[in-house]
């Protein structure tokens, strides 16, 4: 078989499985998965090989860092075969990684599946906009691209250009309030329930427009948020800023989401936290617990050794992704994570190396642009 | 500066200089009670420790280095110095500035290696002052040695009229031409080794990227050999003690370059080699990338601002060229990184 008729059968597996077929097991897939990279990752084989135990079960999966997606092409097909090129946003550096897919339907399926379970309060129409500047052509951001096929798949009206300011209400001139609150009136005529997709930062350049004042949303609306603030502007507490956002929006905490996900990887996490939603019948989340969709498997690890930790402790996440067919199905992040029940919980970056005294430390050398 | 005011700054430096003498002689009860100190305060095996004082720490400079220093150290009313914690032995560099510029020099060590000041001090009793808060007035000048970050914390607290001579981060780099014979080649390894295990690599002149003239193969020839040197120095001078942070972080390193190209253990560093020209910078801790590129000079254009050495191995010409390629850098040959001459600052940037 050639590879991209592996490929291909993998993609297919990993769809039936997200669709509730459990022929094959999540551990079976992900080694598969291992298997093939290693087989056509000369990286990932070289990877595997420094690894001296065998491996054998998910956990032994080596992870590739994100730092790999800076620095080399992460990716089995050729160039050639892409039909999708994300960039990470790279924090502030311009230090951009690439995560290239040739197989695009997974990555809506995924998206959309888990989207739809988290993000969806009800049975009604969505009518969604994006604190996010307009999406680029083709895209380049992984969260654009997810936040676009949102628009479309949840208002069910069949495709349309989603490429309109009326959409996306974030650009230099900081968030559109006006094209917010015409989105609400909108929904609000329409009986649709208006779903807010937007990053933290975003979120902080909302509340300082606002200035204290209210900006209220219609009855039902959902606000997702996701990202950090990579320096970019003050940086909130999540609670705080979750408690900000429904106050000025006059939602309850209930309607506010957050997501996690990254460039590098295909799935999302989602808190399990809007009333009403199947990700919430099914889990009853808490704020702050982020649950994996069954296709996506977060393991803590130690930062030294990179071996599993003991349930409950706190560990770096790596993260295993039955997406990543054809590019890294683990993850190495350097996020700290502890698992609990219902998911994880995320701490934050794990400081890097600090500097001690005058040696360049390898994240100052990534904010130059350098790396 | 007129000979009288020479002479005064040149006799302020030489208690200083015979402190450092008798820290350095490890037959002296002071160079053996210096090295337990330091062993303990630096993170760095008791071989690591000795190894730096004996070839690190500046005891015996010539005398037209010292002029230079003299010279070019600008006149303060009080020169205030705020050291780093991971070369202990800069130290005494940074404190001979600030006794050229003024008979006033006072002196906060960092929390973590509070050791050699001190040690300097018990030497040359009277030579400066250690506090544990510098409070610069207008007209004194300061110079501080640190992270870029700890630079832009101090910088927005000085009051106006303070003159500051920030040092802030930066690494080293080496830069090797073809034709070399293979005696030669081992020893030019050798000496990188050193340059490179000295202070376990914590301190801005170290070398992190090694920069090789030549084919891919021959820079993954050169790679293993490197990490074979480092491993046979690394069975006489041990690494020292790294945090869990450190360590992570060299984790992540090795299973990047795995990754992404070539890895070969050289003790418990590592020696990696890039297969595209985006650079990866090792952690500290006895690791190091080598690249193999067609125009070394080009190669190092975008790193300029943070370069603060760069040693090469061939013909004088390359020197110049990294000389004026590099005006910021200490441009030495293989072995020499962590000795600049005792003229100045350790690097020559504009800050």
């Amino acid at each position: 078989m050639t590879r991209n008729a592996r490929s291909d059968h993998l993609h297919q597996a990993v769809r039936r499985f997200a669709d509730g077929d459990r022929v094959r097991s999540f551990a079976e897939l992900a080694l598969d998965i291992a298997e093939f990279q290693r087989e056509y990752s000369p990286g990932f084989a070289r990877l595997w090989a420094s690894r001296r135990a065998s491996i054998v079960s998910v956990d032994d999966i080596p992870g590739v860092p994100c730092d790999a997606f800076r620095l080399a092409r992460v990716a089995l097909q050729s160039e050639a075969e892409d039909r999708l090129r994300f960039s990470t946003s790279g924090t502030t550096s311009g230090a951009r990684g690439m995560h290239a897919m040739r197989v695009t339907e997974t990555y809506q399926e995924l998206a959309l599946n888990f989207g739809r379970a988290a993000l969806l309060s009800n049975d009604r129409a969505h009518y969604v906009v994006a604190l996010a500047p307009l999406l680029d052509d083709p895209p380049t951001s992984s969260l654009g691209h997810m936040m676009a096929m949102f628009m479309v798949d949840f208002e069910r009206r069949g495709p349309f250009d989603v490429r309109t300011s009326e959409r996306w209400l974030l650009d230099d001139r900081g968030v559109d309030l006006v094209g917010l609150e015409r989105a609400a009136a909108r929904a609000t005529e329409r009986g649709e329930t208006l779903l807010v997709l937007a990053t933290s930062f975003a979120l902080v350049g909302l509340l300082d427009a606002l200035e204290g004042r209210t900006l209220p949303l219609p009855d039902g609306a959902v606000v997702m948020q996701t990202g950090g603030f990579k320096g970019k502007t003050r940086e909130f507490d999540p609670s705080e800023l979750r408690t900000a956002v429904a106050r000025s929006f006059g939602i309850s905490h209930a309607q506010i989401v957050s997501e996690y996900g990254m460039t590098e990887l295909t799935s999302q996490l989602y808190e399990a936290t809007v009333t009403g939603s199947a990700l919430e019948r099914e889990r009853r989340g808490t704020p702050g617990v982020y649950a994996e969709p069954p296709w996506l498997r977060v393991v803590p690890v130690d930062p030294t050794t990179l071996e599993p930790v003991p349930n409950g402790e706190i560990g770096i996440a790596r993260i295993v992704d039955l997406g990543n067919v054809d590019s890294a199905v683990a993850i190495q992040t350097q996020d700290r994570v502890r698992r609990v029940e219902g998911g994880i919980v995320l701490l934050g970056r794990a400081p890097g190396a600090p500097a001690r005294g005058c040696s360049l430390a390898i994240e100052e050398f990534l904010a130059q642009g350098l790396g | 500066m007129s000979d009288g005011e020479f002479a005064a700054r040149r006799a302020r430096l030489e208690p200083l200089f015979e402190s450092a003498r008798s820290l350095a002689d490890p037959s002296t009860d002071r160079g053996r009670h210096a090295r337990q100190r330091l062993v303990a305060s630096s993170g760095l095996s008791a071989q690591g420790v000795d190894l730096a004082l004996l070839r690190c720490l500046e005891t015996a400079p010539d005398e037209a280095q010292i002029a230079a220093l003299i010279r070019s150290t600008p006149r303060a009313q009080v020169a205030h110095v705020l050291l780093s914690a991971n070369v202990f032995v800069a130290a005494h560099r940074a404190i001979a500035i600030g006794l050229a510029a003024s008979a006033q020099v006072r002196v906060r060590t960092s929390r973590r290696e509070p050791e050699m000041a001190e040690l300097l001090l018990t030497g040359a009793p009277g030579s400066f002052e250690l506090v544990t808060e510098l409070s610069p007035h207008a007209g004194d000048r300061l110079w501080a040695y640190g992270s870029d970050e700890t630079m832009d914390e101090v910088a927005v607290t000085l009051p106006a009229g303070v003159a500051f001579h920030a040092h802030g981060s930066g690494f080293g780099v080496a830069v090797l031409e073809g034709g070399h014979s293979e005696s030669e080649l081992s020893t030019l390894l050798s000496a990188l080794a050193g340059d490179i295990a000295l202070f376990d690599q914590r301190g801005c002149l170290s070398p992190r990227v090694l920069l090789v003239a030549a084919e891919p193969a021959f820079a993954n020839e050169l790679a293993s050999e490197l990490a074979r040197a480092l491993a046979v120095l690394e069975e006489h001078v041990p690494r020292g003690q790294f945090s869990a942070a450190e360590l992570s972080a060299i984790a992540q390193y090795r299973d990047t370059a795995h990754f992404t190209g070539e890895i070969f253990e050289a003790g418990l560093g590592f020696v990696s080699v890039g297969q595209t020209n985006t650079w990866l910078l090792p952690p500290t801790g006895r690791n190091i990338h080598v690249l193999a590129v067609s125009d070394a000079l080009a190669a190092l254009t975008p790193y300029r601002p943070l370069l603060t050495s760069c040693a090469f191995a061939g013909g004088p010409a390359l020197g110049e060229e990294l000389r004026r390629a590099l005006p910021g850098a200490r441009v030495c040959r293989f072995g020499e990184m962590q000795r600049p001459p005792f003229d100045g600052p350790v690097d020559r940037r504009d800050l």
